[in-house]
């Protein structure tokens, strides 16, 4: 029996909504879901058209929300997306959590190495030689590679689908294993590599929903029977270059297994789709030098400019924050300093990606839902006004004590004291160690790619993976940030000659 | 004009003060002197309620303060009163010598800033400092910067004026220049409570000297009295003392 209705009903709101949001991480590279060469603030790949078929099927816009790869569950459970669809495997710890489709692609582990390497011919040969394998962090692969090797051969985990494909042509790593689709794909970028093998451990793609969203699940599998069964499919992976000769087994699923919406789909009318064939993607060569220089400055340039924001608006917050956390601990009741210390060394003392990653993922629980824009900006200067304050107090307490005798003297109350002449005198001594802090802000902007920002370090990221130009992105992205950080050293020092010749602070 | 019964101030046990009575009548000049320690310092801060005390009440003018936790616009109001001049002058760093003497009548007393300015003038050339308008304290020497710090007490015009070895920090020209100063406004008539070492000062321009001793008043009176013919012991051994410096 299947469930009558799931507790609140995704689908519902997708059609109300008219659009549907798919969940990825375009930092994972070609084929999935990867900048588009023409336009880089685009997405493209397989599972782009995949998902924008099954928008059409369900008469809505497919929508992609850009996420961190590994933080997908979350995304899902406090609904920023209503499906993962990113090459996320079929597993029984995920399958647990969430509610998955009929697989979508058949997909298997396929073990590269070096053309001029002549020790590795096999598996078996990785563990004769001690070989270094590179994998990708959490993935099917990893798994596969550590059971296999069980200390006779080292498996190192990288963040990226692409490094560990460039770290064996460098002749840093003997081999590495990828997904099927990504040697496919990226085979004529990487010509000094060759397969080892047949691949291993065929695994399955499938859509990932939230945990009893039956509806949903039950219209998404009535849409890849369709997409097998009207060749849809073949022609989206023949595009990309990823048909091969496991993906037959689709259609076999599709026939005889069970699952949600197998009953009406298995009844619905098929027609073979008409459409023309498309023009398969071109994976080029490996672009170089001024080339990348001209086609990506654009977009670095504009994800520079959401680093700017993200710092420009946190910063203001996090000296009005830091500056009341000092004053309240040095010249509040003595009821609040206890609490305002405590808060000073919770927040310096944890990370600032877990302290956005429990604004982002946790606060929804209990009801407060922030955009990641302001969970950005929010979380920033939360855990920057905890340095602040500690900056505020020491500059605070460099004051010698004469100065607030001074002015209680003179009949002012202490609030007016401390506005009139220690805050001013103290102002002086902290511009130099504020000065710095925000350039470390600055920096820090990158930690909020967790909660699916795309600033200018995530943009690099994502390039970098799609088109293996690292060392020329690299270097435009260190110069868009020394190029934005610089001219703040230049202004911070103006401003202390600038006082310093008024006050000796 | 400003009356104190039996003050009692303690250091968490030891005690500073033990029970000390004053009375200082509008136009009077009180002299504290005693060894180092005496408790004459900690006297003078809590007659404008820069310290707290344990026991006993200061009177200035209509106002009480009394051991318990006074309310800070008490406090305030005693304090625009009495000015306090301190040994290491603390004037406002960031701020010119003219900044100084207008940031508590604009801020505190809300006169306005060219009438603050009027009255902060005539007491900057008052104190033969007219021309240093501009300057920033660093740029002065420690007997201006002095001067300019009882500038800044006056500019209050407050009634009376509590001073805390206003020459300690400086060199006995600057002293002198300080003192003369200090000499003159005695003169004109302004009630003050000057704690000092300089027995000169205490002798010619006192209306009455008071000798403090581990927290006692010990001996008082008019300077010819105190000085030409002490009666305490202490007092004795004190004049003594200083005598051989």
């Amino acid at each position: 029996m299947l469930p009558v209705c799931a507790s609140a009903d995704v689908l519902a709101g997708v059609r109300k909504s008219g659009v549907l949001r798919w969940g990825g991480d375009q930092e994972g590279g070609g084929p999935y879901v990867y900048p588009q060469e023409k336009n880089p603030a685009q997405v493209t790949g397989f599972e782009v058209d995949l998902a924008n078929r099954l928008g059409e099927y369900l008469k809505v816009r497919a929508e992609f929300t850009q996420g961190q790869w590994d933080k997908m569950p979350d995304m899902l459970r406090t609904g920023k997306v209503d499906v993962i669809i990113n090459g996320y495997e079929l597993t029984p710890e995920r399958a647990e959590i969430m509610d998955a489709t009929i697989p979508y692609y058949v997909y298997a582990l396929q073990l590269l190495g070096r053309k001029d390497d002549s020790r590795i011919n096999s598996w078996a040969d990785l563990k004769t030689a001690k070989a270094k394998i590179g994998v990708l962090t959490g993935s099917s692969a990893e798994n596969y590679a550590r059971n296999f090797c069980g200390g006779e051969c080292q498996v190192i985990s990288y963040d990226g689908n692409t490094d560990t494909m460039r770290e064996v042509e460098t002749g840093k790593l003997d081999a590495t294993l990828e997904d099927t689709p990504i040697a496919s794909f990226y085979a004529s970028r990487f010509t000094k590599l060759r397969r080892i093998e047949e691949p291993v451990a065929r695994g399955y793609y499938v859509i990932y929903v939230k945990k009893g969203e039956t509806a949903l699940l039950q219209a998404l599998n009535e849409g890849i029977v369709l997409m097998v069964r009207n060749g849809d499919l073949e022609r989206i992976y023949r595009k990309y270059g990823i048909w091969d000769a496991r993906q037959p087994e689709l259609a076999g699923i599709v026939e005889s297994a069970r699952f949600y919406g197998y009953l009406r789909a298995s009844t619905a009318r098929i027609e073979k789709n008409e459409m023309p064939q498309q023009q398969a993607v071109d994976v080029e060569t490996r672009k170089r030098g001024w080339q990348v220089v001209k086609e990506y400055s654009g977009i670095l340039l504009q994800s520079a400019g959401m680093t700017v924001a993200l710092s420009v608006l946190s910063f203001p917050l996090a000296i009005l924050l830091g500056l009341l956390i000092a004053l309240g601990r040095l010249y509040g009741p003595a009821w609040i300093r206890p609490p305002l210390g405590a808060y000073v060394e919770f927040l310096r003392g944890t990370p600032l990606m877990l302290q956005l990653y429990f604004i982002f993922f946790f606060l929804p629980e209990v009801g407060l839902r922030i955009p990641a824009f302001w969970t950005g900006i929010f979380g920033l200067a939360v855990n920057y006004s905890a340095y602040e304050s500690e900056i505020y107090r020491a500059g605070l307490q460099a004051i010698p004590h004469g100065q607030m005798e001074a002015a209680l003297a003179l009949g002012m109350s202490r609030a007016l004291a401390l506005r009139r002449i220690i805050v001013p005198q103290a102002v002086r001594i902290v511009i130099p160690p504020v000065v710095n802090d925000f350039i470390a802000l600055f920096k820090d902007t990158s930690v909020c790619s967790v909660v699916t920002i795309v600033e200018l370090t995530k943009r690099f990221s994502v390039l970098s993976m799609s088109t293996q130009a690292t060392i020329e992105l690299m270097g435009m992205t260190a110069l868009l940030y020394l190029m934005m950080s610089f001219p703040m050293s230049i202004v911070s020092r103006r401003i202390e000659t600038r006082l310093g010749s008024e006050s000796p602070a | 004009m400003i009356v104190i019964r039996d003050l009692v101030k303690k250091f968490g046990q030891s005690e500073i003060l033990k029970g000390i009575s004053l009375e200082v009548k509008r136009g009077e000049v009180h002299s504290i002197i005693g060894p180092s320690g005496g408790g004459k310092s900690t006297f003078l801060r809590c007659i404008n309620g820069l310290e707290s005390f344990q026991a006993g009440q200061v009177q200035v003018g209509e106002h009480l303060l009394s051991a318990s936790a006074p309310d800070p616009s008490l406090l305030r109001a005693v304090r625009r009163r009495v000015g306090f001049v301190f040994q290491q002058f603390n004037l406002f760093p960031h701020l010119t010598v003219l900044q100084n003497l207008i940031e508590a009548p604009v801020m505190v007393s809300r006169l306005s800033r060219e009438e603050a300015t009027a009255r902060a003038v005539k007491l900057l050339t008052r104190v033969g400092l007219a021309n240093r308008q501009d300057a920033y304290p660093r740029h002065l020497s420690g007997g201006q910067q002095q001067r300019v710090a009882i500038a800044r007490a006056l500019v209050m015009e407050p009634d009376a004026i509590l001073f805390d070895e206003p020459t300690s920090a400086l060199d006995p020209v600057m002293a002198g220049e300080v003192l003369s100063l200090v000499a003159d406004l005695a003169k004109e008539g302004q009630t003050m409570i000057v704690v000092t070492h300089s027995m000169g000062f205490a002798r010619n321009v006192a209306n009455c000297v008071h000798v403090f001793a581990d927290g006692k008043d010990v001996e008082s009176g008019p300077p010819a009295k105190v000085f030409g013919d002490p009666q305490h012991a202490t007092t004795k051994s004190f004049l003594t003392q200083i005598g051989k410096d």
